[in-house]
């Protein structure tokens, strides 16, 4: 075994810096920086990274080739598999996939997937690198998609190169769902989401925005206008704690209702742009997830003094992204493992004014399992002036109350054969609507494959 | 996108009633539903009540307060968006003898939206209570409900026409005077129909008040808009926004409105300062 180079670190933007503006983070590798990087691949006879990606990317080849200075063919190798590599390069959990499985792992840091991922999508991006596309005639078929989020763009990516002829139906006014409302600028840049509807659009996909499938137009429509329909509404709906003192409370968010002012409406350019948001000195964000990091740096960069993670476990169980809780905690956000809010109180102006908690211990349950548990008598209070709720999301019963033809599980979740089709034929699901609240990549892979079960469907329906 | 603004009247000191083309939201309108309005693509995503649809265009009563209402003056001529119908209509059909009351914009619009729909379907006796503050905001005699109601109430707060006080008086007045009331609809300011809610709960009359709280999306996503309805939270967005007055926890409701107060005053200097013609950025 030769000696392993150690992995090339990313230039970012310093804590102190970047806590005061909205841009990216990183600074992305240069072209000698993914040169030197990817040359660290052992090119493994048999790579376990790319079983480990959930879209199975040409992993081993794309190193091989920007170890080679081949970028271009790299970037075309990525798109064969992933028609949005500069989102995914972003905001993979890498740690657990692909990165997770890098053999290097075992005697030092795995190449840096991910970044050269982001690389690569971002100098073919520069260099307009298109691959392409033999479109099949297709075009008397239609096929319907509900959301433009990851699962839905990735869907009609694919089945605009089947030749149907595809619309997109979003609820809000821009495309891009998560990305576009969830994910911060900082983590995401907005032009990257923007670049790829674009390109969509420009391969003839229609992206018919402001329209709620089940709300002003039906679900029957779609049905009765398309070959076949794809549901990709993702689970869009928040999570409360449902604990007392709640409702009443100004200050307290869902981060579903924080990252939306933020990201979709632009609060942070307020009042240029016209919606607020409103942030206190102390904000305390609840769970620990990629959502409450989000959330959390969020209110950082919107003047927040000091920022606290509330999360009943330790910081090992965190569930999110290595990357996000590691710059957090570079940024000064303060993490509180094994703490659970059980109380709000406000003052009397209406608004959040401290909360009670109480201290927890991890309990090895009959599962085997550790279950967070609160400790008798360990109540203690914390003065805060913004509370975000970041307790993940379950899916919009808007739709699902009026197709009730589609069946799903108790909490919502649309339930899918292995085609990724619905209890109704014809109708195929994918994304967080059929899976619960999972990751970008998941729902791009998703959104793929279901394409291809549409194209299979559509075929053998043809007279 | 743009919608075009093809009226735009002032109907008293503090209310405009504005007409826009919005062929998909006239098309698909049902009384009680609502529309999410950007003025422009900077813009906040406003809940709106509808008050009619004719020929591809809605109308809206807005009211005078804030930025939005400022661009309006300023002669916008168009709207970046206009989303919806959202929230679910009412059913349109046999009620008996209905009650339906407002004392605000959202609110007024439905009262005609509703006397509207429900005046042209056999065996409803429609009666409309509106309430202003005085006689001089009053809106013109076709703003009103009087000519689509069976019989038209007015009441001013301070008492300058018609009964003193809300809408609640005139309806306890019904009540006194034996009128059987099958249904009353309603919408408006909280406190008014915390009041009714307790006098629809005593005389056990089924009802729907227009319960529209602070909303970012309107589809269900932010969640800024739960209420308490019968002690299970709700969205006004995607459940409501009508719910029955007596189920709904006022007190909760009417705590969750001083959240942006000082963020409004900035946008509202922010706008006078940057609307143009005072010169000073192109030095």
């Amino acid at each position: 075994m030769p000696k392993i180079k150690p992995r090339v670190p990313m230039g970012e933007q310093p804590p102190l810096q970047r806590i005061k503006n909205f841009k990216s983070v990183p600074y992305g590798y240069t072209e000698d920086e993914a040169v030197e990087e990817a040359a660290r691949c052992i090119q493994c006879k048999k790579p376990s990274c790319e079983p480990a990606c959930p879209v199975n990317i040409g992993i081993k080849e794309m190193n091989l080739l920007i170890a080679e200075r081949k970028f271009e063919e790299a970037c075309l190798l990525v798109k064969e598999d992933n028609s949005f590599p500069a989102c995914s390069g972003r905001v993979c959990p890498q740690e657990k996939q692909c990165e997770g499985d890098c053999i290097l792992k075992k005697f030092d840091e795995p190449i840096a997937i991910g970044k050269l991922e982001a690389f690569i999508a971002d100098w073919g991006a520069k260099h307009k690198v298109e691959v392409e596309e033999t479109i099949a005639n297709n075009e008397d078929k239609h096929v319907a998609i509900v959301g433009s989020g990851p699962a839905g763009l990735a869907c009609a990516a694919e089945c605009r190169k089947y030749g149907y002829a595809v619309t997109i139906y979003e609820t809000l006014h821009k495309a891009g769902g998560v990305l576009q409302y969830g994910i911060p600028e900082f983590r995401l840049p907005k032009d990257i989401v923007d670049a790829e509807v674009k390109k969509l659009e420009e391969k003839g996909v229609e992206i018919v925005l402001n329209h709620t499938v089940g709300q002003n137009i039906y679900y029957y429509e779609l049905v009765s206008q398309n070959d076949a329909v794809f549901l990709a509404m993702g689970a869009g709906a928040p999570k409360f704690m449902g604990i007392q003192g709640e409702n009443p409370l100004d200050g307290v968010y869902s981060s579903n209702e924080f990252l939306i002012r933020a990201n979709l409406m632009k609060a942070y350019k307020f009042p240029q742009w016209d919606t607020p948001i409103d942030v206190g000195k102390i904000v305390a964000v609840l769970g620990a997830g990629n959502v409450a990091m989000d959330a959390a740096r969020t209110a950082l960069r919107l003047g927040a003094e000091e920022v606290h993670i509330i999360y009943r476990r330790t910081k090992e169980y965190a569930p999110a992204r290595a990357e996000e809780l590691h710059h957090a905690l570079e940024e000064g956000i303060i993490f509180h493992e094994l703490v659970n809010p059980v109380r709000f109180h406000g003052n009397d102006q209406g608004f959040i004014d401290y909360m009670e908690l109480v201290k927890m211990e991890l309990i090895e349950g009959e599962d085997g399992k550790l279950h967070p548990t609160p400790i008798k008598d360990s109540s203690f209070y914390m003065g805060v002036d913004t509370v975000i709720e970041a307790l993940g999301t379950v899916p919009n019963r808007l739709f699902l109350d009026r197709a009730p033809e589609i069946k799903r599980d108790k909490k919502g979740v649309i339930i899918v054969d292995e085609n990724h089709m619905t209890s109704v034929e014809g109708t195929f699901a994918g994304g967080d609507a059929a899976s619960g609240a999972a990751t970008v990549i998941k729902a791009l892979g998703e959104g793929k494959r279901a394409a291809k079960s549409i194209h299979t469907y559509i075929s053998s329906h043809d007279d | 996108m743009s919608f075009k603004i093809t009226k735009m009247i002032d109907l008293d000191s503090i209310d405009f009633l504005v007409d826009v083309e919005a062929p998909e939201v006239a098309e698909r309108f049902h009384p009680g539903q609502f529309v999410m309005l950007m003025t422009r693509k900077e813009g906040e995503r406003i809940p709106m009540s509808i008050m009619k649809v004719n020929d591809g265009k809605i109308s809206m009563y807005i009211r005078k307060l804030g930025k939005t209402s400022k661009e309006l003056r300023d002669g916008i001529t168009s709207f970046e968006n206009v989303i919806g119908p959202l929230g679910h209509g009412i059913e349109e059909k046999k009620y008996g003898t209905v009650v339906v009351v407002s004392d605000a914009v959202c609110g007024h619009a439905e009262n005609y939206a509703i006397c509207e729909a429900l005046g042209k379907i056999e065996g409803n006796n429609i009666i409309s209570i509106q309430t202003f503050p005085s006689k001089k905001e009053i809106y013109p005699d076709e703003y009103l409900t009087k000519k689509i109601a069976h019989r038209h109430f007015i009441t001013t707060e301070d008492g300058s026409f018609g009964d003193k006080g809300s809408y609640v008086t005139t309806l306890k007045r019904l009540l006194d005077n034996d009128v059987k009331i099958d249904y009353v609809f309603g919408g408006g300011k909280l406190p008014t129909m915390k009041a009714v809610s307790t006098i629809l709960a005593i005389n056990n009359i089924d009802n729907l008040f227009t319960t529209r709280q602070m909303m970012v999306d309107g589809s269900g996503m932010c969640g800024s808009c739960r209420l308490y309805i019968d002690g299970e939270m709700k969205l006004s967005c995607v459940d409501g926004p009508m719910f029955d007055s007596r189920k709904v926890n006022w007190t909760r409701a009417m705590k969750r409105y001083g959240m942006f107060k000082k963020e409004e005053k900035i946008a509202d200097e922010y706008y006078e300062a940057h609307k143009g013609g005072c010169g000073q950025c192109q030095k």
